[in-house]
């Protein structure tokens, strides 16, 4: 069914764009009716104000179909992809661009407060009044059940990115959530239009700083696509500050979650160890939290090393927090069938991953992009899908990512591919696996200026999966099921 | 047993320091300066410090800021300030927060508070490590109670 999908958009028009088919109205009609007896994954769903494009990943390759949206409509994937609700409505909201038969049509993005209507477009018209508060609609089982309205968000004195939950409980335990977005909300894509490649490269290592390797690394990734240059390995060097910044990240989810379990041993370890590679990085690249490390915004090469003691120490560290993690009342027996994120719930949202493997769904493309010395090991057992299992993934990883940076080159030095010159025009997609799943950025770039731009990673999937996730769980379960899920509001609204 | 510092070496007794309670709001970033305000937390509670982030602006008086302020974001802001008790205090920590850093304004940002608000701690930097934020709070609260650092 997959094939018979992406064989398809492959009858479309191929455009510059390795993997990318303009399909007509009635092909695009017919692709979506395949969707919905195939599980195709579906990675993402933009704009460029021309067209309307879907990202699809066949087995390890993005495969794009686009369709154009010359009459501000197209035929909705929300039907037959859960997943593709959000990005259509925040087409609505940036282009006002329609999406025929979709799921939900409320804004997603604009709350009411931008100075103008469908910023993207070439004359946005000026926006109404924006509303003096917040209305949100209650369903017929909450309205019957009664019982407490809770906000969650978007500030809480934490340290994360802004959203809100409405959550309903009608008892102790979670009934519904709604989310509420575009706190966050940054311009991303208007920014990029018209910005040179270093300019973009700069924004781009500040989209989300729990991955700012990952979105640095497609970016770049696309670029040399852009340039003509074909996507290949991933080189030691590439691979070393991806690591690095998968452990960072993940050890900082660790300490959150440890301190919200009140589990101070392993808090402080975790934190320990966080602090000695953020101490690494700004010591090798310049920077703690590994911005600008990758060309063009960074220097153009530069040699990588970590101390042989701090990967001694990260190694004992990651065994003696698996000991205290697995320990009688410890985390694991403390986080078991919490916020439970089955295969199913990850199949049905597109949820990719480290969450989704957690579940039990396969999907990891560090393994296609890189080929290690003593290549990758062997993936995790999980099918559980709760915070236990989630966090010992993470914590399995970071172990995997320490043996890796062990058996690499000891310098490594770091260098992109650039396309050809700098007033070079292209279009092209790079796709990396992030600390919390694949990263994809997608741009098309004229006389060296970047001319449209997109990027996706899971957050914006599981803010949709928000609701299927905390229900059932207790109001004090919510940051720390928020924090295994790991999830960036930064990256979900751009 | 521990042991209490309560003079200098030379003699003179300590400065008695109130504590300092601070609410942090990221307003629109790519929250790393909030990161590294989170290992600077760590800290200041391993340290039991007298410098606390708490979670509600009712119970602040430093109100800490990092990020662009995008426009969502403004009117929380607000509201936090409003909720804070007696004499209250902006801090901005961030290239973000001074002047919106590489998120200059658009449609959705207002590019920091620095030009919108006075801020007692301003803290430059992209971003600023936990050490340099510790470090400007404690210079901010030993101008407070000294004068300014020679």
């Amino acid at each position: 069914m997959v094939t018979q999908v992406a064989d398809l958009i492959r009858r479309g028009v191929p455009t510059e764009c390795a993997g990318r088919f303009v399909l007509d109205a009635e092909e695009w009609h017919a692709m979506v009716a395949a969707l919905s007896r195939s599980d195709l994954p579906l990675l993402g769903l933009w704009s460029d104000g021309m067209q309307a494009h879907a990202l699809f990943m066949e087995g390890t390759r993005p495969l794009m179909a686009s369709i154009a949206v010359t009459d501000g409509r197209y035929l909705a994937l929300s039907p037959v992809r859960a997943g593709a609700s959000a990005p259509e409505r925040i087409m609505h909201d940036l282009w006002g661009i329609e999406a025929m038969g979709a799921t939900g049509s409320a804004p997603w993005l604009d709350q009411g407060r931008w100075p103008v209507t469908w910023p993207l477009r070439d004359r946005p018209p000026p926006a109404p009044a924006p509303p003096d508060g917040v209305e949100f609609t209650d369903d017929a089982t909450m309205v019957r059940a009664g019982g407490t309205v809770l906000g969650h968000g978007p500030a809480e004195g934490d340290f994360n990115a802004p959203f809100h939950l409405r959550l309903g409980l009608p008892g102790e335990r979670i009934m519904q959530v709604q989310p509420r977005m575009g706190y966050a909300h940054r311009g991303l894509c208007a920014r990029m239009r018209g910005a040179t490649v270093a300019q973009a490269a700069r924004l781009v290592a500040r989209i989300d700083a729990t991955a700012t390797v990952a979105h640095q690394q497609a970016f770049a990734g696309a670029l040399a696509a852009a340039g003509g240059k074909q996507a290949g390995e991933m080189r030691d060097a590439d691979l070393f500050v991806g690591e690095l910044g998968r452990i960072a990240t993940h050890l900082d989810t660790l300490a959150v979650a440890a301190e919200l379990l009140a589990d101070g041993r392993c808090a402080m370890l975790a934190a320990t160890l966080l602090e000695r590679v953020r101490q690494a990085c700004g010591d090798m690249c310049g920077s703690r939290l590994l911005f600008d490390v990758l060309p063009p915004a960074g220097a153009g090469e530069r040699a990588l090393s970590i101390p042989p003691e701090l990967l001694a120490e990260l190694r004992n560290g990651c065994r003696v927090l698996q000991r205290l993690f697995w320990r009688p009342r410890g985390m694991a027996m403390q986080a078991r069938g919490r916020g439970i994120l089955s295969a199913d719930i990850a199949r049905y949202w597109g949820i990719a991953g480290c969450v989704g493997r957690a579940g039990g769904a396969e999907s990891d493309l560090r393994p296609y992009v890189s080929r290690p010395p003593r290549g990758w090991p062997e993936g995790y057992p999980t099918m559980a899908g709760d915070v236990a299992v989630r966090l010992a993934l993470r914590l399995h990883e970071v172990e995997t990512a320490v043996e890796m940076l062990s058996t690499l080159d000891p310098m490594p030095r770091l260098t992109v591919p650039m396309p050809g010159d700098d007033h070079g025009s292209g279009e092209g997609i790079g796709c990396v696996e992030g600390p919390a799943g694949p990263v994809w950025h997608w741009l098309r770039v004229e006389n060296g200026r970047v001319a449209a731009w997109c990027c996706g990673d899971p957050s914006l999937s599981l803010f949709q999966a928000l609701p299927q996730v905390l229900s059932g769980a207790v109001y004090e379960d919510v940051p720390l099921i928020l924090a295994s899920l790991g999830l960036s509001a930064a990256s979900a609204d751009l | 047993m521990a042991y209490l510092n309560l003079f200098w070496p030379e003699g003179a007794v300590l400065p008695r320091m109130l504590p300092l309670d601070i609410f942090h709001i990221e307003t629109g970033g790519c929250t790393g300066c909030a990161l590294e305000l989170r290992s600077l937390s760590r800290a200041l509670v391993e340290g039991r410090s007298d410098i606390r982030f708490v979670s509600t602006p009712r119970q602040a008086s430093l109100l800490l800021l990092t990020g662009s302020l995008t426009v969502e974001m403004a009117p929380v802001v607000e509201l936090a300030w409003q909720a804070m008790p007696g004499t209250r205090l902006l801090a901005a920590m961030g290239d973000c927060a001074l002047d919106g850093g590489v998120f200059t304004p658009n449609y959705a940002v207002m590019g920091g508070i620095g030009g919108r608000a006075r801020a007692s701690v301003v803290l430059p930097g992209c971003p600023p490590s936990p050490a340099e934020m510790l470090d400007a709070l404690i210079r901010w609260r030993m101008q407070g109670e000294d004068g300014p650092p020679a």
